[in-house]
């Protein structure tokens, strides 16, 4: 056999062999890797509205169990309509933004959550934002995945950063909605004192994450605005726990 | 230097006389990518160890069948197939610990180390020196991030495996953590002041060869 048709031969088998294992190991590893995802997904909705300890290790079925005691996933319309999933069926899903409601034990909204989807410096920040059931005060913030620098950007995913976030107001002193914002640095430092409640501190060393954060908290924000203004009138009422669970939009002044 | 490839020596030699950062100046790029934190200098060691061990191994039971004119190419696949099954299987039993990996697992198919040791040592070594001489390059390289990491963590963010250990008092003295020890540049520098210090270490034994 010449040492060319030896290669080529060598060069086959070799590919083969690596695609089997690869295809092998990513099929039988998938389950187990989607399910990995999910429950860290509920494991940050949950830790958005601080019902888990951040310090403290949960197996996956203690995830899953206060996921379904506590939150229930809808949608919201453009006009701020908090709508069932069974009710989208005939809806253009791009018209509909899906928010996941945490029900205290009297079936009142505590907060609802709404995922973040943002721009980052490197590529995107994935996340949740959580906001008490008045529409105005940040009841938490955490991030499931991002690309951002070790130690700058990347920030963004530990407790110190995220904890800065829970009691500010993304709307001003004057009921307007004007968002939540990252300043460069410490807030206290460089922002006026009755806007104070819109920033949080930001990190030194990853002024470009905190911008594009701040745009993609705004847009995001902004296009819960509808839902948000609900919530701040005080009109949405919901019964989860029931056999046919509902939620009223327009709950009689 | 010149004794025989005995097992200890093939462990040691990459350690210290033949550090792969220090010496070779090999795998700087990735030294400086997640020498940040302890943490992730430290996982990154361990996966590093892992990968050039398991491919050096494998590179060195084929190297009588390797054919010469793509023996690159096959070392290349071996490695990236090793490191995208750590890559899965970190994702599915230990996801936690791949979250905070992130982009490093990729980095390692790019770590000329592997490459290099697979080169220079595996095509020409019986297997089982052959994964001892990556445990011992795993080891290498693992050391010198550790102490790049740890210099860079503790003064870039006043901690130690993310605990922190400056007291607060010396803030409030008006200590200040090095923001500039967070950015790649502070490694190049520490990377380079180690490698000074190995130098004049082994100055004489150098000489005397």
């Amino acid at each position: 056999m010449s040492d060319r048709i030896k290669s080529i031969v060598f060069a086959f088998a070799l590919c083969i062999v690596c695609s089997v294992l690869l295809t092998t190991a990513s099929t039988m590893l998938q389950p187990s890797q989607a399910k990995n995802i999910q429950t860290d997904r509920k494991k940050n909705i949950l830790m958005a509205i601080s019902l888990i300890d951040a310090n403290r290790k949960y197996t996956a079925a203690e995830i899953d169990r206060l996921y379904k005691e506590n939150i229930y996933k809808y949608f919201v319309d453009q006009n701020g309509t908090i709508i069932d999933q069974t009710a989208t069926r005939d809806m253009a899903k791009d018209e509909l933004l899906p928010i996941y409601l945490a029900m205290d034990k009297n079936n009142k909204i505590r907060s609802y959550i709404i995922p973040v989807e943002s721009r980052g410096l490197w590529g995107k920040i994935y996340g949740y934002l959580a906001l008490q059931n008045d529409g105005t005060t940040i009841a938490g913030f955490t991030v499931y995945k991002h690309s951002e620098t070790p130690g700058l950007g990347g920030e963004i995913e530990t407790r110190w950063f995220q904890k800065n976030f829970v009691g500010k107001k993304i709307v001003s002193q004057n009921n307007n909605f004007v968002s939540i914002s990252i300043a460069k640095g410490r807030a206290s430092d460089i922002v006026p004192s009755e806007k104070l409640p819109n920033y949080v501190d930001g990190i030194s060393g990853a002024t470009l994450t905190g911008q594009y954060l701040t745009k993609g908290l705004q847009k995001i924000l902004s296009e819960y605005e509808p839902a948000s203004v609900r919530f701040r009138q005080n009109v949405i009422q919901c019964r989860m726990q029931t056999e046919l669970p509902w939620c009223d939009n327009e709950k009689q002044k | 230097m010149k004794n025989k490839n005995n097992a200890l020596s093939v462990f040691l030699r990459p350690i210290w006389s033949e550090n792969p950062i220090n010496i070779q100046m090999l795998g700087i790029c990735s030294a400086l990518a997640v020498t940040v934190q302890l943490k992730t200098a430290l996982v990154m060691a361990l996966s590093m160890t892992f990968v050039v061990s398991c491919s050096s191994f494998m590179i060195s039971l084929l190297r009588k069948q390797i054919p010469k004119n793509i023996r690159i190419i096959v070392e290349l696949s071996i490695i990236s197939t090793f490191v995208i099954l750590t890559d899965e299987f970190l994702r599915a039993y230990f996801y936690d610990i791949s979250k905070q990996l992130s982009v490093f697992v990729g980095l390692i198919i790019t770590n000329c180390i592997v490459m290099g040791r697979a080169e220079s040592f595996a095509l020409s070594n019986p297997p089982h020196l052959s994964f001892i001489d990556g445990v011992g390059n795993g080891f290498g390289y693992g050391s010198v991030l550790l102490a790049v990491a740890f210099i860079r963590e503790l003064l870039g963010s006043g901690k130690c495996f993310g605990m922190q250990v400056v007291p607060d008092y010396f803030y409030s003295m008006g200590y200040e953590n090095a923001g500039f020890m967070l950015l790649a540049p502070a490694a190049f520098i520490i990377i380079g002041l180690l490698v000074w210090l190995q130098k004049s270490l082994t100055k004489d034994r150098d000489l005397s060869r």
